[in-house]
């Protein structure tokens, strides 16, 4: 693995385990964002033009 | 919409008595100890409590009070407060223990309970799906997990075999 892919991976886990200490409360506020932007993405229209195509 | 109001929906059907005991579990359970990871439903485990002359666990009950209230259902979900939430007896003695043993918490001041990690992994190891075992993965990461109490689970669930094959699968090597 190369030294930058190596450092890539090392963020990636550090932000995660920065996540994961947050108060459940702020985890949750967080989720709810997600969920948010998942409906946002369900709901739009080029997403459904490529989900017919297939 | 905030999850909390969700909460407090519940909590009040805990309070005039349609439910017992409830647990958080699924994704949203899975996030009281792990990074937010995305889920449109929150999975609530959940003791009904028993119709009268009865031994049967029915849900029926708790979908009649939110519905009288207005709350609408979408498939096996009922949409309080702008979650749709599941309610899920438990199936098995897995699932009871889990809601037995579910960590009182909060969310902004609502008191809530989660399933426990290593019991959320048990279910997760059971129920068996791709995103179940993403997800049990993301708890071995973590190291939020405790090894003894995991496998003491695992033991009286008969689980054991199902965790050695899914080590053999996805743990071997990353140690």
């Amino acid at each position: 693995m190369s030294h930058w892919m190596r450092k890539v991976l090392e963020s990636k886990r550090a932000t995660r385990q920065r996540l994961a200490a947050l108060p459940f409360s702020e985890k949750l506020k967080l989720l709810e964002k997600l969920r948010d932007r998942s409906l946002a993405i369900a709901r739009s229209p080029l997403r459904r033009q490529q989900h017919h195509k297939v | 919409m905030a999850m909390k109001t969700t909460l407090e929906v519940i909590n009040r059907m805990q309070a005039e008595g349609v439910i017992g005991k409830y647990a958080i579990g699924g994704a949203v359970g899975a996030t009281f100890y792990l990074e937010p990871s995305a889920t449109l439903d929150i999975d609530i485990f959940v003791a009904p409590k028993n119709t009268q002359g009865s031994s049967l666990l029915t849900v029926a009950p708790i979908y009649d009070y939110l519905t009288s209230r207005g709350y609408k259902t979408e498939k096996e979900h009922v949409v309080i407060e702008g979650w749709p939430v599941q309610f899920l007896p438990p199936g098995d003695a897995l699932d009871e223990e889990a809601l037995q043993q579910a960590v009182e918490t909060e969310v902004e001041g609502v008191r809530t309970w989660v399933i426990t990690a290593e019991h959320l992994v048990a279910m997760a190891l059971k129920t068996a799906r791709a995103k179940d075992f993403t997800r049990i993965l993301q708890f071995v990461e973590s190291g939020v997990l405790d090894a003894d109490k995991l496998d003491q689970i695992l033991t009286r669930h008969g689980l054991l075999e199902k965790w050695e094959q899914f080590g053999v699968k996805f743990l071997r090597g990353n140690a």
